[in-house]
This record gives structure tokens, C-alpha cells and sequence, in this order.
């Protein structure tokens, strides 16, 4: 029997996945080693994030609570959004204590400390705290035990200090000081915030999550239960960019590039429009440097998608004929 | 070679190892997995032994002399009777004090996940949004309403739920799709800046 002539978009179909994932790893290097300027638009959960966290400038009497829920694996998406945090805090004189559950979470979270302290001369125990990991088994006597008192629930730091003892923890004593609490989770952590925290204590809870996990979490987005959620490698692109135009924010003070926070404004970030090669520190622009490559993905996978959906319409109607 | 440039080659050949599977299963993969493994398991057994182990029983017991914690520390250690085929019965004490844990969660999860949901889900219908919300939590439930046949007008209307679904899936579907791309980028950033120097 004679060979049928294969068409475009039966070649297409029959196309060996191998040649799919070299375009797409070629979509993801080219904009990475040739960077350009993809615009970066802030969504309401982050800008309530950033709002709720800054609002506690310079008061002893409040704190943020950063908890790590993941492992290296999802790194890419969450270790952004997390320094993103931590350098927003640092630099508006914000207290914040960090705490792991999972021991392959402690790493990453010294990992985010250190890379987050490197501009900025802030000390542990007084401008910070890190509460090291604990035991999962614990995780429901602390989270409830922190409704009562913060520094009796977690008794010690990672460095083994007794926490009541921390001039940080003078004005500290549970929810009603420590008033935000964000899960960074690549699985469902963060309803046990929910249930335990929010229903319980009515703390602030927020989410920093993987996008696999956002779409779950928008029903406790509109009805409060999350004051505010970073979705994905998106998200954190958007808290660096809250953090670059407000609370980094330079001017030329007496001929001199100085850093002059600011208060946030939507008109402003509507405008704001920052060149990433200004940025020096690499690590400051990460999740933004990927989102450019991210938009060259999604329209490689659009354009993949479209081919496949004409295909397979074009062969059904062939073989009907 | 400086110690940072050393960690950045082993961790490149690793992260080559895994995307090689691509390519098709190979010894190089299975290496990069066992060693995954393997390193995970050696982590974690100091990191639990030193923050559950010594504060939690060795502590309380030997030094402190709190013999009570002798009893959840011996029923805990029945777990490890899961290995065994005739005496696995005993590793079910454990599991049935740790149910309890959801004795206690079921009215602030009634609260958390029930309650609160549907007071928001009965907003005044006020805007679009409002109204959207209102029209796919209405069909969505009649669609899982099975006790009466999805035909004539009954099937049109939770037709209209299988869309709102549909969307839904189609959302997950696409975030999906952006957290599995934003991992690969994670790691093609790593290979092109830390490893490469390429980015700028």
C-alpha cells in the first residue's frame, strides 16, 4: 500500500516531544542571556501585603512572622518573594522573626537571611529573630501557644537563646503584636494559619505560594481570611518591584544618590517603570530577569497549543471527508 | 577554584544529570536521584535528632527527670512496629492519640471553611462580580446534585455549571503551567549567571 503524505500538521503531531522541550529551553536562555525590559504589573494581593507590612515601620510593638514551607524544589518561585520581604523589612526598621517546620525548609531560610542582611547592618535578637526549625509535630501547640505568648510557645532561637529574653521580644507578646503572619508553601500550610491563627486568634494571615497553589487560595483572598497572597514567580516579581519604587526608592539628596522611602500610592506605581540593568545587585531583580523569559515561554506554549487544537480540527475533518 | 565555584560546578552537573531524562532514562539521572535521596535523609536525621530528640525526650527524661514524658515517648515508639508483620497492630496507638488532632480542628475547620465561605457567598447582589459569584455557586451545586437526571431545562442550567468549571480548571491549568516554566527558568538562571556568568 502506498505511503500517505504526511501534511504540516500531521508532521506537526507526530513531532518527537524532545524537539518541544529544545524550543522551549531555547525560549527561556535567549531572554535571559539577551535581557529586556518586560513591564511588571502589581496586583491588589501584593499591594496588600506590601501595605499591611509597611504600615508597621518603625514600631517595636509589631512584627512579622515568616514561615518556611518548602523545600529546595520550588526555591525559584518562593526564595524571591522571600528576600523581596525580608529586604522590605530591614530596610523600613520592621521586625520580623522567621520559623521553619520541614528541616529541608532551615537551609533556604538561613540561605534568605543571609543574602537579605548583606546590604543592611540589622542584628539578631534585637532587629530580627530567627526561630530555627521545629519539630512538624509542634507545629499546632506553637501556632496556638503563639495566641498566648510568642516567646513561651517557641522558648528558644536557632542559636539556642531563651526568646523571652530578646530585647526584640520586649513589646512582642502574641497575634495582637506579631499581627502578620506570611506561610511561604508549595502545599497546603497555610490553612492551618487559617484555621488555627485567623479562626482562633483572628491574626492576619497572608500567603507567599507556588501559581500551582494560587488558584486554591483566591476564595480565602475574597473573603478576607488572606489579607494578601504573592502567586508564583509573578508575584515575587511584583514584591521586588513594590520594594525597588517604594521603600528603596533613591533621590539625588545634595548630589548624592540616597535612599528615600516612600509611602505607597497607586498612581505611582501605575507610572513607575525601572530599568533592570540600574539594579546592581543580581539577587534584587531575580523573579523580574525570569518573568521576561516567562512571557517568552507562555507565547511559545500559546503558539504550541493553537498548532496542536488546528491539527487535530484539520485531521478530524480530513478523516471525515 | 575557590569553594563557591566548586559548589556551583557540582550543582550544575547534578541539574544537567536530572534534565538528561529528558533525553531518555540514562545513569546519570539515576545517580543525580539516589544522591537526592541520599543527602535529604542524611540532613534531616541530625537536624530531627538534635531539635526532637534531645529537647523533646532525651532532655525532659535524663536531665530534667520529667518521667512522665516516658509515656508519649513510648507510645510514639511503637511506631516503629510498622516494620514488623505480626506486631504492626501496635503502631495503630500512636495514630489513634494523634486523631485527636482532628477532634479538635473540626469546629474551627466547620468555621474556617464552611461558615465563612458561604456568608460570603450571600453578598447582596450588587455589581457583576457579585452576580457571576452568585449564578456559578448556584449551577456548580446543582451539578453535583445527582438524584435528579441533568435533562431539559434542569440540564441546561447545570450545563452552565460544567462552564464555570471548566474556566476554573482552565485557571488552574494556566498557573500550573507558569509554576512548572518558573521552576526551569529558577534553574536555567542558575546555570547561565552562577554557573556560566553569562546573565547580565
Amino acid at each position: 500500500m502506498a505511503e500517505q503524505k504526511m501534511n504540516f500538521f500531521d508532521k506537526m503531531q507526530a513531532l518527537d516531544r524532545r524537539y518541544i522541550y529544545l524550543v522551549v529551553a531555547l525560549a527561556i536562555i535567549l531572554p535571559l542571556v539577551i535581557p529586556f525590559n518586560s513591564r511588571t504589573y502589581v496586583t491588589e494581593p501584593s499591594e496588600n501585603i506590601y501595605k499591611k507590612i509597611d504600615s508597621f515601620t518603625g514600631r517595636k510593638d509589631r512584627a512579622v512572622l515568616m514561615c518556611f514551607s518548602h523545600d529546595a524544589s520550588t526555591m525559584a518561585e518562593l526564595f524571591p518573594m522571600e528576600v523581596a520581604i525580608l529586604r522590605h523589612c530591614f530596610q523600613r526598621n520592621i521586625q520580623v522573626f522567621t520559623i521553619c517546620f520541614i528541616p529541608a525548609a532551615k537551609p533556604l531560610m538561613d540561605y534568605a537571611l543571609q543574602t537579605a542582611k548583606e546590604d543592611y547592618t540589622v542584628q539578631s535578637g534585637v532587629d530580627y529573630v530567627n526561630f530555627g526549625y521545629k519539630p512538624w509535630g509542634i507545629f499546632l501547640p506553637i501556632v496556638l501557644g503563639m495566641g498566648d505568648d510568642v516567646a513561651k510557645a517557641v522558648e528558644t532561637d536557632d542559636e539556642g537563646r531563651i526568646v523571652s529574653n530578646l530585647e526584640i521580644m520586649k513589646e512582642i507578646k502574641n497575634y495582637n503584636e506579631m499581627n502578620l503572619v506570611i506561610d511561604f508553601a508549595a502545599s497546603a500550610a497555610v490553612y492551618i494559619w487559617i484555621e488555627y491563627a485567623r479562626a482562633r486568634f483572628g491574626a492576619n494571615v497572608a500567603a507567599g505560594v507556588t501559581a500551582v497553589m494560587a488558584a486554591d487560595n483566591f476564595p480565602y483572598l475574597q473573603t478576607g481570611q488572606l489579607i494578601g497572597m504573592l502567586a508564583g514567580l509573578k508575584g515575587a516579581a511584583e514584591y521586588e518591584k513594590l520594594v525597588d519604587v517604594f521603600a528603596t526608592h533613591k533621590e539625588m539628596v545634595n548630589g548624592v544618590e540616597t535612599v528615600v522611602p516612600r509611602e505607597f500610592s497607586k498612581e505611582v506605581i501605575k507610572d513607575s517603570w525601572i530599568k533592570l540593568s540600574d539594579i546592581k545587585n543580581p539577587v534584587y531583580k531575580t523573579a523580574r530577569i525570569g518573568m521576561n523569559a516567562q512571557t517568552v515561554a507562555h507565547i511559545m506554549i500559546i503558539v504550541f497549543i493553537a498548532v496542536g487544537n488546528i491539527g487535530y480540527f484539520v485531521n478530524r475533518k480530513k478523516n471525515k471527508n | 577554584m575557590s569553594f563557591e565555584a566548586i559548589s556551583n560546578f557540582v550543582a550544575a552537573f547534578f541539574t544537567l544529570s536530572i534534565f538528561s531524562f529528558l533525553y531518555k532514562d540514562n545513569p546519570f539521572y539515576k545517580f543525580a536521584e539516589a544522591m537526592f535521596v541520599g543527602v535529604t535523609m542524611g540532613y534531616a536525621i541530625p537536624l530531627v535528632y538534635y531539635n526532637t530528640f534531645i529537647p523533646f525526650v532525651y532532655r525532659p527524661i535524663f536531665i530534667e527527670h520529667n518521667f512522665i514524658i516516658l509515656i508519649p515517648a513510648l507510645m510514639g515508639s511503637l511506631y516503629i512496629f510498622r516494620f514488623s508483620k505480626n506486631l504492626s497492630w501496635l503502631s495503630r496507638y500512636p495514630i489513634v492519640f494523634g486523631m485527636a488532632i482532628i477532634g479538635m480542628g473540626v469546629p474551627l475547620s466547620m468555621h474556617a471553611y464552611v461558615l465563612v465561605q458561604m456568608r460570603i457567598a450571600m453578598m447582596p447582589i450588587d455589581n457583576i462580580n457579585t452576580f457571576i459569584i452568585f449564578v456559578g455557586t448556584i449551577t456548580i451545586l446543582l451539578y453535583f446534585f445527582f438524584s435528579k437526571a441533568h435533562k431539559g431545562v434542569y440540564g441546561k442550567i447545570t450545563n452552565i455549571g460544567i462552564w464555570y468549571m471548566m474556566v476554573g480548571f482552565g485557571a488552574s491549568f494556566g498557573y500550573t503551567v507558569m509554576a512548572r516554566i518558573s521552576l526551569l527558568i529558577g534553574r536555567i538562571q542558575f546555570l547561565m549567571g552562577d554557573w556560566l556568568h553569562l546573565m547580565k
